[in-house]
């Protein structure tokens, strides 16, 4: 018996040496004729075709200045790109470059978690001026600059010209243009309510078939807490630091997304909801036509040649209409971030790709690959007129405009979300009054916020 | 000790250290941490910053905490008598010697291989108030009683009795389990109990159930700890909506500790997790006694 269990024992330990010694290895990321240059990993959200492009640029940067300065990117795409780079900061392991997403500046810089870059930026010749303000600005925090943009967004109304045609006689006869869009908000529910068809089924009930406009689902949180930018109103002071839930402005937009549910019914909106399988897919409803108009960022354009090409005549691209007269070119302003964690081991060279990719050459070629707008103040002839969104110069305006938006710079921005989406929620399925509801949503998230800062004087005090 | 034993114990220990340090360091140290982070100030980018029960006087005071409480509770008391009920009724239909027995017990248990991001997006569309398949199988009674098909995941009152619906789903692993007590079950005492006039149902209730007591107090307890940890399929299918009213204990748990970096917070309410857990699973073995039957005891 002994023999036979020290046989085992040794086949085993056998085996295992063979493994460690023969089994397998993962391929070498660098080339052989780079092992010497610095190697920066870069982790990005993007999956897809958005992926390939951005390592389209990474080749690009590995082959020219990279080759040059020694300095080799490797990309690594993953989910929950945010949690894993805050868990790998915290231990000590972070990436050079994490591509993230524009609220985590505030929240990441108010945690410590991010190399400020401004000196590197002055090193580099990068100024605000090269940049259109909304996304400077949104970069920074507490007076440092802790991201350069990547690909950026702007919001604006999509429409369904076609439609529009198909129904002139009907939107004339209401007193409406079929050959522009809606201007205010007020107009939008006009054509909306005339664009909308019902249709009767077998046993007499009333359906909706096709809806003029409809927010976005709340799960897509950012489209529906933005709606107050359109009413003149934000969700946040940044001066006064303090939440802002009970502004009219605010409480105006919220009344507006309840008249949907109201008007159509809850069954349909969240029929037209559950329906959709992203706005990114062919189940969204604005590409199969059952919605004539929807607020969407440039990237829509990618996604209808790539899903419903026979529709790529049918839609254009305004301004969203504003509920404030002689408010104009609303917009908000989301982005995708390029960030260098705390810990990161090579910075100067993590920057170097950064302020590569924030060329204006290198920026345009990624902006057109991932159909978005620039975050620079400069583009060329070539980026608006080769655009795959031929309405890019729409994008460009409302950007540039100083009536655009950035994400609420505000540290419990993510918690504040959450308590608006639940809102939104509510609202749509008119189970909750707009008012009372934004009211004590008020009261909740200024408490929240006030112990953050408790939390974070607390700390300042203990680190001093 | 023998100088026998002691080697033999060390042989021992060497055999069961890697699950010895990986039980250590991957389950024992967090936990022990997490009950340390539970009294401190901590968003896993700065030292851990110790403020005594803060966290916890802070939930006593947070509607949202008692809310997802609320949800997760009640989502407990539909789905899991629900699940034990459904599942126990079909393995006894499974347990039934019929033509194509193999194939019945292969279809319930298929649903339980699909994955959950499938089954959320399946279900999203069967719930769908007009297109869905639910309401267009209910139509016809629903037209007798002249009402529309409910709202299934669009209304508060609706969306925890849909999940509920859609958990038992899944109850293909529970049903395996229950098929196996059934098939301990001694055929000389069905004989007995025939002999005696018993009818099938109450062969069911004398015989089956107080036999099989045992697997369905294990899946009692089971079904306790994981309803109470229901996560992924509200995190897909609602995202906690509509207005919050899915929003799960778990659910609040994860966002506080990985959406606003409250790491202390999310401990003090695993911790009260944990002890809600044990309380109920405390009060399962507690009743144990009076309702679950062990043959030789």
């Amino acid at each position: 018996m002994k023999r036979i269990s020290r046989f085992i024992l040794g086949v085993m330990a056998v085996g295992a040496l063979c493994v460690l010694i023969f089994g397998p290895r993962p391929e070498p990321a660098v080339p052989p004729d780079r092992e010497r240059d610095v190697v920066i990993h870069y982790w990005e959200k993007w999956l897809g075709p958005e992926y390939e492009a951005i390592q389209q640029v990474v080749d690009d940067f590995n082959d020219s200045v990279g080759r040059e300065k020694h300095i080799y990117v490797e990309l690594m795409s993953m989910s929950d790109i945010d949690q894993k780079t805050l868990v790998a900061t915290a231990g000590g392991v972070p990436p050079d470059v994490a591509g993230l997403w524009d609220p985590m500046v505030v929240q990441f810089g108010s945690l410590g978690a991010l190399v400020p870059l401004e000196d590197l930026a002055k090193a580099h010749h990068i100024t605000a001026a090269d940049y259109k303000p909304v996304y400077w600005n949104a970069s920074h925090w507490a007076g440092h600059l802790y991201a350069l943009p990547s690909t950026p967004a702007a919001v604006a109304l999509f429409y369904n010209r076609r439609i529009f045609q198909e129904n002139a006689a009907k939107l004339r006869s209401a007193g409406l243009d079929p050959d522009r869009p809606p201007q205010t908000i007020d107009e939008l529910d006009r054509y909306s309510d005339v664009l909308t068809v019902y249709v009767t089924d077998a046993h007499g009930n009333r359906h909706v078939q096709r809806v003029g406009y409809l927010p976005m689902p709340p799960e897509w949180d950012w489209y529906v807490t933005s709606m107050p930018l359109w009413f003149g109103a934000e969700e946040w002071d940044a001066r006064g630091r303090r939440f802002t839930l009970t502004d009219p402005g605010v409480i105006r937009a919220f009344e507006w997304m309840e008249r949907f549910p109201r008007k159509l019914g809850v069954a349909t909106v969240s029929e037209f909801f559950t329906s959709q399988g992203g706005f990114n897919t062919a189940q969204n409803s604005f590409m199969l036509g059952t919605q004539v108009m929807e607020l969407q960022g440039p990237w829509m354009a990618n996604y209808i040649h790539h899903d419903n090409p026979s529709m790529d005549h049918d839609w254009a691209v305004a301004p969203f209409p504003t509920a404030v007269p002689g408010l104009k070119n609303v917009t908000y302003c989301p982005f995708d971030t390029l960030m260098i964690p705390r810990g990161c081991k090579h910075i100067p060279e993590a920057f170097e790709f950064i302020a590569y990719v924030n060329r204006q050459d290198v920026m345009e070629k990624l902006c057109m690959l991932h159909c978005k707008n620039s975050p620079l103040s400069k583009v060329s002839w070539n980026f608006l007129h080769h655009h795959p969104n031929p309405y890019i110069g729409v994008f460009e305006e409302l950007a540039s405009s100083p009536n655009a938006h950035m994400t609420m710079q505000c540290p419990i921005a993510q918690e504040a979300g959450g308590e608006l989406t639940a809102i939104v929620q509510g609202v749509l399925a008119l189970e909750v009054d707009p008012k009372p509801a934004l009211a004590a949503a008020q009261v909740r998230l200024q408490a929240r916020y006030e112990e953050f800062e408790k939390a974070l004087n607390r700390r300042m005090r203990a680190a001093n | 000790m023998t100088r026998g034993e002691i080697r033999n114990l060390l042989k021992g220990l060497a055999f069961l250290s890697p699950w010895l340090i990986g039980f250590g360091v991957f389950m024992f140290l967090p936990i022990v941490l997490s009950m340390y982070y539970s009294l401190c100030d901590y968003n896993l980018l700065q030292s851990p910053a110790f403020i005594g029960a803060e966290n916890y006087r802070a939930l006593i005071h947070d509607g949202i905490f008692w809310k997802s409480l609320r949800v997760t509770l009640l989502y407990a008391a539909i789905s899991l008598p629900a699940g034990l009920v459904v599942s126990l009724g079909v393995a006894v239909l499974l347990n039934v010697s019929v033509r194509g027995q193999a194939i019945f017990r292969t279809i319930i248990f298929v649903p339980s291989l699909v994955p959950t991001i499938a089954a959320a997006m399946l279900w999203r569309w069967m719930f769908n108030q007009r297109l869905g398949l639910i309401n267009r199988a209910l139509e016809p009674l629903l037209e007798l009683l002249h009402k529309s098909g409910p709202p299934w995941l669009a209304q508060s009152a609706w969306v925890i009795p849909s999940l509920a619906l859609m958990s038992l789903w899944s109850v293909g692993n529970t049903v395996i389990i229950y098929l196996a007590g059934l098939q301990d079950v001694p055929r000389e005492l069905y004989e007995a109990a025939e002999l005696d006039g018993a009818g099938k149902r109450q062969q069911l209730w004398h015989v089956t159930i107080p036999m099989i007591s045992p697997v369905i107090f294990f899946n009692l307890v089971m079904a306790i700890i994981g309803i109470l940890q229901v996560f992924d399929t509200p995190f897909m299918m609602t995202h906690g909506g509509p207005n919050r009213a899915s929003y799960f204990y778990t659910f609040y748990l994860y966002d506080s500790a990985f959406t606003y970096l409250k790491m202390g917070y999310a401990s003090a309410m695993a911790w009260i997790q944990l002890l809600l857990v044990l309380v109920l699973t405390g009060i399962a073995f507690g009743t144990s006694k009076r309702w679950v039957y062990y043959q030789g005891k």
